[in-house]
């Protein structure tokens, strides 16, 4: 009996972790590799359409769990979510969920007048100017200066980086 | 003051309007004051009667000219001023400070530093980010919950810089300032916005919110985006991974459905960005502990 306790705040501490793993899917075969880098050594193989678990983001690359093996890869193999098509009935148990999200955070809830819609096409439509709001947004503005010292504290440095070239993604690439 | 600004931009619109003026019955060329009387006769705003006032607009030459940027900041007005009557901005004063400065810097590093830059979260549950012409950025409350850091916040913003650093909704206004401002008249002639003139003007610009910028428009201010992160000195995938997390709402998501429609698919844009950045970017993206100041701000639900 006294050794229960442990157990079940081990269970506990073992459902949380899950829990803050982020659920993907593979979108292409790849190589699970050691480290965040393409020469490291590869671990396995995931294939295309596997759901595996987000453990961390280190710029181009993510960690992942796929069954019992751990390891990196890059970003753009895979896609958040398990790949599971939202139902279109969710459309009407989000109102719940809005409603319950704007309660727990306590922000002004603008759902009394627009219900869950937010912001949408007939919304713009109606829309009756507000030049107060503008006002009001006027009025938050940074000056360059404080930008500056902004980038200051959060260690950004501009660099020189050359725009990128439009081009197409190859016919056959993953569209969906 | 709220009237001068939509009045304005009125007259800026319809100096766009004026070189499908053809010919008057007797053959002889219509000046934009006879296509302006022809359309407007008498109607008078404000004291104003605009039918003479147009009449001031000249010639279709000047039609043509690029929009000066003191025209394109106060259009850009009127348009924040009609979104902010849609949806206006949160409260929370810190967090409008923040983006703000996040804004300001990478807009520093865009095409166009010196325009008057404005940032707001506008109180929506949805997700959407807008930009009017002249440097106003808007980003709703439901896609700011969806950023993970400060890095995927700047990579939305980035993507909105470069919308009003290539003038996208800009020209996109002037596009569509022909129809928007026929049937805007039809409206005001028949009586239906008794005399509220800035309704009118504002809705030829958010017409185009409402039916959303080009493919062409959208990927490239991608590509730009990720490039005005980078030189901020961002790591570029910020936006990559709020697509990657918008990608996993799905289409059937509510939240989701304004977005989808005025946007290209996020596995779209995702697709195009793979393609476009070069492995190099990988490179540009050393993590940096310093921007663990977004978490206690902005309390994302996820790393």
């Amino acid at each position: 009996m006294k050794r229960s306790m442990p157990s079940v705040v081990a269970v506990l501490f073992f459902w949380s972790a899950l829990c803050s793993a982020e659920p993907a899917v593979s979108v292409r075969n790849f190589d699970l590799k050691q480290s965040p880098a393409g020469d490291a050594k590869a671990v396995a193989t995931v294939a295309a359409g596997t759901v595996v678990d987000l453990v961390q983001r280190q710029g181009a690359w993510v960690q992942l769990t796929a069954g019992s093996d751990t390891g990196w890869t890059k970003l753009f193999d895979i896609k958040m979510g398990t790949g599971a098509l939202a139902p279109a009935a969710k459309t009407s148990s989000l109102s719940g969920i809005a409603q319950t999200l704007n309660l727990a955070t306590g922000r002004r809830d603008s759902s009394v007048t627009t219900g869950v819609r937010g912001l949408d096409a007939e919304m713009l439509k109606k829309a009756q100017p507000n030049p107060q709001e503008v006002t009001t947004l006027l009025g938050y503005a940074s000056t360059a200066d404080q930008a500056q010292a902004f980038a200051n504290v959060g260690k950004l440095t501009p660099r020189a980086v050359e725009l990128l070239k439009a081009e197409e993604p190859p016919k056959g690439a993953p569209a969906k | 003051m709220t009237a001068r600004v939509p009045v304005r931009f009125f007259l800026a619109t319809l100096a766009l309007l004026l070189p499908i003026a053809c010919a008057t019955p007797d053959g002889g060329p219509m000046t934009g004051k006879d296509l302006a009387g022809a359309v407007l006769g008498d109607y008078s705003i404000g004291g104003i009667n605009l039918g003479a006032a147009v009449g001031v607009a000249k010639n279709a030459n000047e039609a043509y000219r690029e929009i000066p940027q003191d025209e394109e900041i106060e259009i850009g007005r009127s348009v924040s001023a009609a979104l902010l009557g849609a949806a206006p901005l949160t409260v929370d004063a810190v967090q409008q400070n923040y983006v703000n400065r996040v804004g300001m810097w990478l807009a520093l590093q865009s095409g166009r530093p010196d325009l008057p830059w404005h940032f707001g979260i506008i109180e929506a549950p949805t997700v959407n980010a807008f930009a009017t012409p002249g440097g106003n950025v808007f980003v709703t409350r439901g896609l700011v919950e969806r950023c993970g850091s400060e890095a995927e916040l700047a990579g939305v913003l980035a993507h909105e810089i470069a919308h009003v650093v290539q003038k996208h909704q800009l020209n996109d206004i002037r596009k569509n300032a022909k129809q928007g401002l026929m049937i805007n008249l039809a409206s005001l002639k028949s009586g239906g916005l008794s005399g509220d003139a800035a309704r009118a003007f504002a809705r030829v610009g958010l017409e185009g919110y409402v039916r959303g910028l080009s493919r062409e428009d959208e990927l490239e201010a991608d590509r730009i985006g990720v490039v005005i992160a980078a030189r901020a000195g961002y790591e570029p995938y910020g936006l990559v991974m709020v697509l990657q997390t918008l990608q996993s709402l799905g289409p059937g998501d509510a939240e989701m459905a304004f977005f989808l429609k005025t946007h290209p698919s996020p596995s779209d844009r995702l697709a195009a960005l793979e393609v476009a950045m070069p492995p190099s970017f990988e490179q540009l993206a050393e993590p940096n502990p310093a921007l663990a100041r977004y978490a206690p701000v902005f309390k994302p639900t996820r790393k």
